[in-house]
């Protein structure tokens, strides 16, 4: 039923766009408003029938509705609600709705409410908005309908990935969808603005529409970036993979658009970049959609081979060849006369940010199709790595944070080489610091080095930008306090401090990559139980396996004591879910991060018995910068996109409509911010620690001092035993493995009283009675106390019971046994201690 | 010099050096893109360079050793050209019939890693390394892909919507 609905609502919602688009063109042509209505109607009721389909879709996975093929692909019945939703776009089809509904949607919005500068554009872009909407909602209809039934109702589904079973997917795939559903927006007016020949003021117009995509897709970029280093267990957040770069690519072309809009509106030059930035920016969204849907590209994230890679392939020609010919065509009313200023202003750092972004474009491009091409000129396939791709495009990041720094330092006209003399001081000191730091902190590679330098210099020039306006508030005729100062800098030109607060997070987020792509340290441990390893600066003690079974899968967790140059920092839980439906392991990393380095474990395998496991171990220098940088960007993009109050005048009673829509807005974007941040550093940076206040001795470190009241009336002290191996084992009356390794501990105690070896149980949490019950079941004869208040356990580090301290002759720590000891271990242990 | 052709100067001093780089760094850090057939055909031309190689997966073939950690597998050629494997009915097909003819040129792969989760019988192999002088090849990186679970083939399909 619910399938039925959905099918002939999706047709129906293509038939509506279609018309509209009609109509929207006929009222062009015939310059009547009624069809104009009609139309704007009609993209209103697309949207009302999309979100439908969507919501009947919903409802189905809600519903458990299996024999409906797509939901009994994705969900089962026993996944948690909220994943349920996410399945509506875990695959291919459903996401492909989700797309054509946001597509009308963003639609709806654009005819809603034109804007005095928007107003004449609006019709030719409701056309081509409609083209676009119907395009995807044919797809969508015919090729890879979500509604396909099987004809029969399977008992339950197969379940949703389990790669994909994780919060940041609620976000990611709608965020990357936004945006580019965002990027047919200017493409769509650049087109209207070519057509009627108004090509002057359209990137200003829909500026708003262009910075909104442009957030949202770097959002859903940084939030894939953050699951693939939560969940993918490799150690990493970026592998220039194919999917990746078909988000990426767009992204280049649209903060190139940003730039050379801002351009267009200041000095009208750039009119042919702008129209073309508008054009390749959507293609390259098709592009992405192509390449990872057709199998063109080899990729591991990519969507099963489908057919619709001839569809897309179309579109993409019929997308450049059509807007490329209408540029042509208005190539008299595109030049721009007006001179141009030096190469050293501001024109011209921004002409070269251009530059860049269109040169990482071409690099990233050429990068995802090189064994095509290569085979193409030399009859020889290479295939471009990771390596590849760091090589070509990390010097031309590194000359766009260059520019970033610089470009505050010029004046807006080519004779300020004196303003460049009077500001550069601070860059330069900036870049002096952060590269002696670096250098200093162990960073000394000396192209990172260069890096380093690079980044103080932006780093200070923006930061000075900041302190220099606050200032000039502060002392101003105001006389604001400098706090106030910079809050009334954001009130007051949201443009441009967001955009340095997006500078600044650029910044922090190159730090980030230069320390994470250039110092990353990478290793395979495998660790006994008990025993410490020594691994860059940490020292690392796996203590115990542990599992527990879920659902439909069984979870394997390894507990580890993590240390830092010997001293104790936490406990680190990586575990590995294996889906036997799926066939399918999920290792779940843990990780430690600090401000300068992330310690990241992999739990990789283990034992039969639990006493050995496997771990790939990585630390990544700087990694926090990352993703405090990606919070700073998104707060900065969130800044700039924000009405600011002054830039339209317009009656009260719209005014306060607005108001309340700005208000809805900023609740909406205080939403996305705290969601992005949740899903990047709530799970993340939370996952499997556990807050505690000291580890265990490390072997080789002093053994806690205690003194202690045993239960034969005597007192114990550590301190006196100076000389003496001493086994301290703690234990339990309530704990089975502590029964069974009582007889062992009492024989080695009678082997080794002689030898001056002393034993002392501490039972934790316990009570006299039941520990003189025990005593005389195992007829123990060493010395026993309660650990009262349990200060000792706590000085010990202990996680459990049993656990037992083998202590030299010195006071040192030299055994660490967690879980029973053995009678044969202690031997071991003791006669070589006795040795010495 | 005009402020214009500056412009146009600077720009293409740009293009030049991204160019060299992308040229250079192809040289250097690219790898071959081969199947195990044309590994073969390149003799001992092939020992030391960066290579990737696409094959299917032997299922008994996979050992792990946990405490090393390595894992060593087998794969089997298949065709590189897209064009190869949609005639030959589509990549599982391709990788189901790979895995089946025993004439097909084989290949050992060795890598010094944990398992990857994916390596099964009959998945599809992308392997980055370099071939060793004892003919095996040693796995710098192993991309995997099953196209069992991506395709997603539901048994007993029937009617529709």
């Amino acid at each position: 039923m619910l399938a039925e609905v959905g099918t002939i609502v999706v047709g129906l919602a293509l038939a509506v766009a279609l018309y509209a688009a009609c109509a929207a063109f006929w009222g062009i042509r015939r310059a009547d408003s009624c069809w104009a209505l009609s139309a704007r109607n009609g993209v209103h009721t697309t949207t009302g029938l999309l979100g439908l389909a969507l919501l009947a879709l919903l409802v189905a996975f809600l519903g458990d509705q299996f024999q409906i093929q797509y939901v009994a692909q994705h969900s089962s019945i026993a996944l948690p609600l909220y994943l349920k939703v996410s399945s509506v776009w875990a695959g291919q089809e459903g996401s492909l709705l989700l797309w054509s509904f946001l597509q009308a949607l963003f639609t709806s919005l654009v005819v809603a409410r034109p804007s005095d500068r928007t107003r004449s554009l609006v019709p030719w872009a409701t056309v081509f908005l409609c083209l676009v909407t119907a395009f995807f909602t044919a797809v969508t209809l015919f090729l890879s309908s979500p509604f396909f039934q099987l004809g029969m109702m399977p008992p339950d589904g197969q379940g949703l990935n389990p790669l994909l079973r994780h919060p940041g997917m609620i976000f990611h795939p709608p965020a990357l969808y936004l945006g580019y559903v965002g990027l047919s927006v200017p493409f769509a007016f650049a087109l209207a603005a070519l057509v009627t020949r108004q090509v002057r003021g359209w990137p200003g117009a829909v500026r708003r529409w262009t910075l909104a995509a442009w957030l949202f897709l770097g959002l859903g970029l940084l939030l894939g970036a953050r699951w693939a280093y939560d969940v993918l267990g490799w150690g990493g957040y970026w592998g220039w993979d194919p999917v990746e770069n078909a988000g990426l690519l767009p992204w280049f072309t649209v903060t190139a658009l940003l730039h050379s809009a801002v351009m267009q509106e200041r000095r009208g030059g750039f009119r042919v970049w702008n129209l073309l930035l508008a054009v390749f920016s959507f293609t390259l969204v098709l592009f992405g959609t192509f390449t990872t849907r057709s199998g063109l590209i080899q990729s591991v994230h990519a969507f099963a081979r489908s057919n619709l890679g001839p569809y897309f392939l179309t579109a993409i020609v019929l997308t450049l060849a059509g807007s490329l010919a209408l540029v042509y065509s208005r190539r008299s009313i595109l030049v721009n006369s007006r001179p141009v200023e030096g190469l050293f202003s501001r024109d011209g750092m921004f002409f070269l940010a251009l530059i860049l972004f269109l040169t990482l474009t071409v690099s990233v491009l050429i990068g995802s199709v090189l064994p095509t091409i290569t085979e193409a000129l030399t009859g020889q396939r290479y295939e471009a790595g990771p390596d590849w791709f760091d090589r070509v495009t990390g010097p031309q990041f590194a000359a766009l944070v260059l520019v970033i720094g610089v470009c505050p330092l010029l004046g807006s006209t080519a004779s300020a080489m004196r303003r460049l003399r009077s500001r550069g001081l601070p860059g330069l000191l900036g870049a002096a610091l952060l590269t002696a730091g670096a250098a200093l902190a162990g960073f000394t590679q000396w192209v990172s080095l260069v890096g380093f330098a690079i980044i103080g210099l932006a780093g200070a020039t923006t930061l000075a930008e900041y302190v220099r306006d606050v200032a000039a508030r502060s002392r101003g005729p105001a006389g604001e306090n400098p706090l106030r100062a910079l809050w009334s800098l954001f009130g007051r030109n949201r443009r441009k401090y967001g955009g340095y607060l997006v500078h600044t997070g650029v910044i922090l987020m190159a730090l980030g990559i230069v320390g994470t792509r250039m110092y990353a340290f990478e290793t395979e441990l495998v660790l006994s139980s008990g025993k410490p390893v020594p691994v860059a600066d940490y020292t690392l003690v796996f203590e115990e396996l542990g599992g527990e079974p879920a659902d439909d899968h069984l979870s394997t967790w390894a507990s580890l004591a993590v240390y830092r140059n010997g001293d104790y920092l936490t406990r680190l839980e990586p575990r590995m879910d294996q889906y036997v439906g799926f066939d399918q392991t999920v290792a779940l990393p843990a990780l430690h991060s600090s401000l300068r380095e992330d310690l990241y474990l992999v739990l990789a395998g283990w034992s039969e018995n639990g006493a050995i496991a496997t771990f790939k171990v990585f630390v990544n220098p700087l990694a926090s910068f990352l993703w405090f940088g990606g919070l700073v960007f998104l707060v900065g993009g969130a800044v700039a996109v924000w009405p600011s109050a002054r830039e339209e005048r317009v009656p009260a009673p719209q005014a306060r409509r607005r108001m309340l829509g700005t208000n809805v807005g900023l609740v909406v974007g205080l939403l996305v911010v705290v969601a992005a941040g949740v899903a990047m550093w709530g799970w993340g940076a939370g996952f499997g620690i556990e807050a505690r206040s000291a580890g265990r001795p490390l072997t080789g470190q002093p053994a806690p001092d205690f003194t202690l009241d045993l239960l034969d009336g005597s007192t114990l002290a550590l301190a006196d035993l100076r000389g003496q191996v001493v086994v301290i084992n703690f234990w339990a009356t309530w704990c089975p493995p502590c029964e069974d390794e009582m007889p062992d501990l009492q024989v080695s105690w009678s082997e080794y009283q002689a030898e001056g070896v002393v034993f002392v149980g501490i039972a934790f949490d316990d009570e006299e009675a039941a520990v003189q019950k025990m005593i005389s079941r195992f007829g123990l004869t060493y010395p026993m106390a309660l650990d009262v208040g349990g200060d000792i356990s706590a000085a010990y580090g202990i996680t459990g019971v049993p656990e037992t301290f083998v202590v030299d002759a010195q006071g040192n720590v030299a055994h660490v046994h967690i879980g029973p000891v053995s009678v044969q271990e202690l031997r071991d242990e003791l006669e070589s201690l006795l040795e010495e | 010099m005009t402020g214009r052709t500056k412009f146009v100067f600077a720009g293409l001093l740009i293009a030049a050096a991204v160019t060299y780089l992308i040229v250079s760094s192809t040289g250097s850090t690219a790898h071959y893109f081969l199947t195990i057939e044309e590994l073969r055909a390149m003799g001992d031309d092939a020992y030391g360079r960066n290579i990737t190689i696409s094959g299917a997966v032997l299922g008994d073939t996979i050992a792990y050793d946990s405490s090393g950690p390595r894992v060593t597998f087998t794969v089997v050629q298949v065709p590189g050209d897209p064009e190869e494997v949609e005639r030959g009915g589509g990549l599982a097909a391709v990788l189901h019939a790979a895995v089946n003819d025993l004439g097909a040129p084989r290949l050992e792969v060795v890598y010094n890693d944990v398992k990857p989760d994916l390596l099964q019988h009959e998945a599809q192999a992308i392997i980055r390394g370099q071939l060793g002088e004892d003919g095996r090849f040693y796995a710098d990186e192993v991309l995997l892909k099953c196209p069992t679970r991506y395709e997603e083939d539901v048994p007993g399909q029937s009617g529709g919507a």
